[in-house]
């Protein structure tokens, strides 16, 4: 298990990597520590999720890429 | 008059024929659980003013009764007023008392809201809920109805009640005394500084039947006067007018409203005030003299304290401001005091306005200090078993009132007491209990509306449309 991510502190344009192995851009964060608004860059789960743009749940964050 | 062992509210606490009030509707802790269900689940509340949330994502936290709630502004720009509690275990998903936001997140599980009040956000949506879920049933819950006036915003949570101008009536015009301008211009109140909020330990009625028209206890603002704490250095307020006024109570008696007010006879010279600073002096007499320029039949009323049933109080001048008597329980209540300036006033007109208004209203106010220590102290006084088996009197002015009451051709609504002589009545606060009564024993909206009964069908079919 990862060590948790403190994602109020992640700007939009930060790439982040998911549970699922999936990459997202964030898009927007409304600074509550729950919630990102981010972009799919890659899903090898669901490759349909590529472009979508989602809510990213903080438990799914798992590392920050950049 | 006793409760004996009847629990709750009956018929007879309010006896306005003998002038008799129970202290029970005071005191009673099921008579207070019966007014959430009966009063304010039913009736028109203010939640606050339309300059607190200028742009989409704004919002601020309130309330309606003892709910929690947040008026907002969504990203299209529309208002809405939503219960602050989570649909799937209750956490409030507002913790702050104002801001601006995308989301409203419960710290609990996570869900999230967006400004519209839709579900948008639930964790583990596909893992857990397998995508079952159906986020639509799950919008925050909204109230029924909601009506913008000038600025102020007021919710019902009853789909049946009528829309919020006709639950005024002719009432309108006294609440407008506080919206319009000084200068008569609609709508020109402004929201100045936060809202001040402050717990006291008595029943919501006692601060709402005192700001019906309670000119009988001014001997307790004596030394308020003395100090001089107006804005012209004498007494709390500038009275000058008053001296060729007519000094009015109006109540209407179908809604609940009433209010003390001030007739100024025609062509009459604005009086000079404010005269602590000469700038505010002069400021006030420009918007007299425009106010006299409008044809509106408001430029001869001088607004005084007044009460919007069930929980709103007017003071429409010297200091001019709504309160808010939000029930925390039998014996406890929260008050909101919103201050309003004219929002093109010059900087320097509203500084010395909210000035005043901190010497004289709010917790620290010296006006608002007297009144808390007679409601607190009454409060506690009747809760004894002894004490609850005597009632309150309220037969001051009893069958004085008159209706189609006009003075130098100025007609006044509903039920009139004229107080230039008279000094005070308790006309105001028979209305209040009256109509408190009528909605705890009325099962339905169609049982309050008495004034739509004599209605022609056609206008009544308008009305609904109109909602």
């Amino acid at each position: 298990m990862s060590d948790p991510i403190n994602i109020r502190a992640l700007a939009a344009g930060t790439r982040v990597v998911l549970a699922t192995g999936a990459e997202a851009e964030i898009v927007s964060n409304p600074q509550d520590g729950v919630w990102l608004f981010a972009r799919y860059l890659s899903s090898a789960s669901d490759p349909a999720m590529v472009g979508q743009e989602d809510m990213i749940f903080a438990q799914d964050v798992v590392e920050v890429r950049s | 008059m006793t409760m004996n062992a009847t629990r709750g509210y009956h018929p007879g606490l309010v006896d306005l024929a003998s002038g008799q009030v129970s202290r029970e509707i005071f005191v009673n802790d099921d008579i207070y659980a019966q007014e959430q269900e009966r009063i304010f689940a039913r009736s028109w509340l203010f939640v606050g003013h339309e300059s607190q949330i200028p742009n989409p994502g704004d919002f601020f936290a309130s309330r309606m009764g003892e709910e929690s709630v947040i008026l907002c502004r969504d990203r299209a720009g529309a208002v809405h007023v939503f219960l602050n509690s989570c649909r799937h275990r209750g956490m409030k998903v507002c913790r702050y008392d104002d801001g601006n936001t995308t989301v409203f997140t419960c710290p609990y599980h996570g869900w999230s809201y967006g400004t519209d009040g839709a579900l948008v956000g639930v964790p583990y949506f596909r893992e857990a809920y397998h995508s079952e879920l159906d986020k639509a049933k799950h919008h925050l819950v909204e109230v029924a109805q909601l009506c913008c006036h000038k600025g102020t915003v007021w919710a019902n949570w009853d789909a049946s009640a009528p829309p919020f101008l006709e639950y005024l009536g002719e009432f309108q015009r006294f609440l407008d005394l506080i919206l319009d301008g000084w200068d008569g211009r609609e709508g020109q109140a402004e929201l100045l500084g936060g809202v001040q909020k402050w717990i006291i330990p008595c029943n919501w009625k006692f601060p709402a039947e005192n700001f019906s028209g309670d000119t009988y206890h001014n001997i307790s603002h004596r030394s308020v006067d003395l100090v001089g704490v107006g804005p012209s250095g004498r007494s709390r307020r500038d009275y000058s007018e008053l001296n060729v006024a007519r000094k009015l109570h109006v109540a209407i008696p179908d809604r609940g409203h009433q209010t003390i007010t001030y007739v100024l006879p025609r062509d009459h010279e604005p009086q000079a005030a404010y005269q602590n600073s000469p700038e505010v002096a002069e400021y006030f007499r420009d918007c007299e003299e425009e106010r006299r320029r409008r044809p509106a039949a408001n430029s001869r009323l001088i607004g005084a304290p007044g009460e919007i049933f069930p929980n709103v109080a007017l003071l429409p001048r010297q200091p001019r401001t709504l309160a808010v008597w939000h029930p925390k329980s039998a014996h406890e209540t929260e008050v909101w005091r919103f201050f309003f300036v004219d929002r093109d006033a010059p900087q320097a007109v509203k500084n010395f306005l909210r000035d005043y208004y901190i010497r004289y209203s709010g917790p620290a106010g010296m006006t608002e200090q007297d009144d808390m220590e007679n409601w607190n102290y009454a409060h506690s006084a009747s809760r004894g078993v002894i004490a609850r088996r005597h009632p309150y009197s309220y037969e001051m002015g009893m069958g004085h009132a008159v209706e189609d009451y006009e003075w130098e051709g100025l007609r006044m609504p509903g039920r009139v007491v004229d107080l230039t002589k008279a000094q005070a009545s308790e006309e105001p606060m028979r209305n209040l209990y009256r109509r408190w009564a009528q909605f705890m024993a009325a099962d339905s909206w169609d049982e309050l509306m008495t004034w739509r009964r004599n209605v022609p069908r056609e206008a009544l079919a308008q009305s609904e449309a109109a909602k």
